[in-house]
């Protein structure tokens, strides 16, 4: 397993200049402008759950795209998107949309089970595509999705994984790379949410339908839905890949027929010898969701859509700028706040300590990505297909863990194509 | 019966439902709660990454695209303003703010900052492109803050997921002071008993209402005031006069919409009695009841709503 190659360009939009401990100060979140007289590209959703409105909200607000149809084959959802976008055509048929010439982009957020057929036929129909994550349900599907994007090295196509478009993200990444915590002991996730996961419509049909995520046939349960993308950013600050999992799930809150776990745990064992721990529930939504890694100098911890804090040790080097940076109370720690874009606002004198109002949602960068790859690319996005199939391999094997509560290795092989 | 909740719009939801499948009735009110959630993040005015808190910042520079639902219900708003002449307005933060009730318990203004803070209010200084899907304000300064209807709009959004699901019975309110009945409770086929608080002893009901496919929203002068040359002045502000509200002091409206009933029992705090008939005249679906004060007294006036037999029209409790 090699690093991860980022796109250069695509990584340095967001990215900074290293300059010693105050990279993260540096590091300045810039959003380019679409050109001037280039006409926006014409984008459909297809599938139109609660992840489709999400996307077709953000694309609203993202310079250079234009949402022109969406995609659904339940009813409901399609009247939800008259509501939502008036001028948008909708369609039960996705083909109706890859047929469309008009149609520059199609952004994938069907159930992941369904992502193989569409992806092939809208890489097939030549078109630019995003598509959610997980990638696929399976390492096979995810491997001939793969293929099919390595081979159209001339269309894009960039996945869900959006922390890894995130300028936070970006600037924390290379802080952590910088060696500002010390030598790397240990990681802990967690995505906690006291919610059924289940769906309902008057239609019987519908039901099985929109439950997929509690059909063991095709879901990847909690670490596959929720998990992956906080994985995907361990495997990124870590730059390593797991090389074994070992998973337990049980059902602790919703017995009601359900066999795919509501609470599940897993170990990540990376080849450095670090353990990432690992969990997630439906019972209880105690401290929502957050990354922390801990190192012999700092802890750092991500959390609220991108935002971090490092915790220092009391003997660890003094970096000089978080003297002046912006602390946090944590119950009896204090957190010294990574703001991305510090200088920048120091410049247009905004109190660099403030959150930026002008910051964005991850999704929405990941949005503006994928446009700007319309306008200057084609190349390889940061969520490429190489990072969906890493992150879809963690996932299908943590799954398989988590189910039959056991320890599994993980073939580097599982993460290449051939 | 199925019960659920939800912290959000800095109030508590809470929703139930009756039927015979309690998992799908669970599935159902976690989605209708998780459009509130939805929802709180695009009106919020105090969340910077809101639609509300990005046409604030920007729209006195440019017009400003927002999503096409957050557009349609500022056209509503800007509908509401025009029928109640002036009296439900959402660009009213500047007066709030000039009088001291934004995040504090209220102060006499100062004259000239007054005079400034009433010419950055009124919904007809905000520019609505249909075409362009954006807002734009003629005045710089003004700000608009849903909270008196956000809370209503959030509640038919939650409620006509609750009815593409299959819900055939459920009350959902927020706070308590907006509500919305789908169906009956199965115990009472009229419709959900709602009891309106009597606004001097809220133990007691100064009526009980039946809803069924239908909403109701109480608004009230409590909480916030300070006292200035021997009068209480509350926190609700008449956008016309740019001062406090003086006589209505409790406002209950049903409609089935519960965004209108959000904005008609805010501006029936301010409306002059004749006003309110012109309203109810117009639209039939409204039913109503209006408490004044008159000194140490209270008065009723009501429309196809009934006062508690026996109700206590004492205004100060003890």
């Amino acid at each position: 397993m090699g690093k991860h190659l980022v796109s250069r360009r695509a990584f340095l939009i967001g990215g900074a200049t290293l300059s010693g401990a105050g990279l993260v100060r540096a590091a300045n979140i810039k959003t380019r402008h679409w050109p001037q007289g280039r006409a926006p590209v014409t984008c459909a959703v297809i599938g139109y759950g609660p992840q489709g409105r999400e996307l077709a909200s953000t694309l609203g607000r993202v310079p250079g795209a234009k949402l022109v149809a969406i995609c659904d084959t339940y009813e409901p959802m399609l009247r939800r998107a008259q509501r939502d976008v008036p001028s948008a055509s909708r369609h039960s048929d996705y083909r109706e949309v890859l047929d469309n010439t008009e149609v520059q982009a199609v952004l994938i957020a069907t159930p992941t089970h369904l992502h193989k057929d569409i992806a092939l036929d809208a890489l097939q129909a030549g078109k630019n595509v995003y598509c959610e994550a997980p990638l696929a349900s399976s390492i096979q599907d995810a491997k001939i999705i793969a293929r099919a994007a390595r081979e159209a090295s001339q269309q894009i196509f960039q996945v869900g994984q959006i922390y890894r478009s995130n300028p936070q993200h970006r600037s924390v990444f290379q802080f952590m790379r910088s060696g500002a915590i010390g030598r790397p002991a240990m990681g802990r996730g967690q995505w906690h949410s006291r919610e059924s996961w289940r769906r309902t419509s008057p239609n019987a049909d519908r039901v099985r339908a929109l439950n997929w995520r509690l059909d063991p046939e095709v879901s990847l349960g909690l670490i596959g839905e929720a998990g992956m993308h906080q994985l995907d950013v361990a495997h990124w600050v870590l730059d390593e890949l797991p090389s074994a999992v070992h998973g337990f799930g049980q059902i602790m809150a919703w017995n009601d027929g359900r066999t795919v776990p509501d609470t599940v745990q897993a170990v990540f064992e990376f080849p450095s010898g670090l353990h990432m721990l690992y969990d997630a529930t439906l019972a209880s939504s105690f401290d929502d969701a957050y990354e922390i890694y801990f190192g012999t100098d700092s802890t750092i911890i991500f959390r609220d859509r991108g935002k971090a804090w490092m915790f220092k040790e009391v003997d660890a080097p003094l970096l000089g700028w978080e003297v002046y940076a912006r602390k946090d109370k944590f119950y009896k720690e204090t957190g010294i706040a990574l703001l991305a874009n510090a200088t920048q606002l120091d410049a247009q004198n905004q109190d660099p300590t403030e959150d930026d109002p002008n910051v964005e949602t991850p999704l929405w960068y990941a949005m503006q990505e994928f446009m700007d790859n319309h306008a200057f690319g084609p190349y390889l996005p940061a969520a490429s297909w190489e990072r969906a199939l890493e992150a879809t391999a963690v996932a299908v094997t943590a799954n398989q863990a988590i189910t039959t509560r056991t320890r599994l290795e993980i073939d580097p092989a599982l993460y290449l194509l051939d | 019966m199925v019960r659920l909740a939800l912290q959000a719009m800095a109030t508590r939801f809470e929703l139930v439902l009756h039927g015979d499948n309690p998992i799908a009735l669970r599935a159902a009110g976690e989605e209708a709660l998780r459009e509130i959630s939805l929802l709180e993040k695009q009106l919020s005015f105090y969340d910077s990454a809101s639609e509300i808190s990005r046409i604030n910042r920007k729209a006195t520079r440019e017009p400003v695209r927002v999503h096409a639902r957050v557009f349609a219900l500022l056209k509503s708003a800007q509908e509401y303003h025009r029928l109640t002449k002036g009296a439900f307005d959402i660009s009213v933060g500047p007066l709030m703010r000039c009088w001291g009730f934004a995040g504090g318990s209220g102060a006499w203004p100062d004259a000239k900052a007054l005079l400034e803070a009433h010419a950055k209010t009124g919904m007809h200084k905000v520019e609505l492109d249909e075409t362009q899907c954006s807002i734009r304000f003629k005045q710089p300064g003004m700000l608009l803050d849903l909270g008196a209807i956000g809370k209503g709009y959030a509640i038919d959004e939650a409620a006509r997921i609750l009815r593409e699901c299959g819900t055939m019975s459920a009350l959902l309110h927020g706070g308590t002071s907006t509500m919305i009945a789908i169906g009956a409770p199965p115990d009472s086929p009229a419709g959900w008993p709602v009891a309106v608080a009597h606004p001097a002893n809220p133990s007691k009901a100064m009526a009980t209402v039946r809803l069924r496919d239908e909403s109701m929203s109480v608004s009230a002068v409590s909480g916030k005031s300070f006292e200035y040359h021997g009068q209480t002045w509350g926190h609700v502000i008449d956008p016309r006069s740019g001062q406090p509200v003086q006589g209505a002091v409790l406002a209950a409206v049903t409609h089935p919409s519960a965004t209108f009933c959000d904005a008609l029992s805010t501006a029936y705090l301010a409306l002059e009695y004749k006003e309110m008939e012109q309203i109810t005249s117009k639209i039939h679906s409204i039913r109503s009841l209006i408490v004044y004060r008159k000194g140490e007294e209270l008065e009723l006036m009501t429309s196809k709503m009934e006062a508690a037999p026996n109700v206590d029209l004492n205004g100060i409790h003890g």
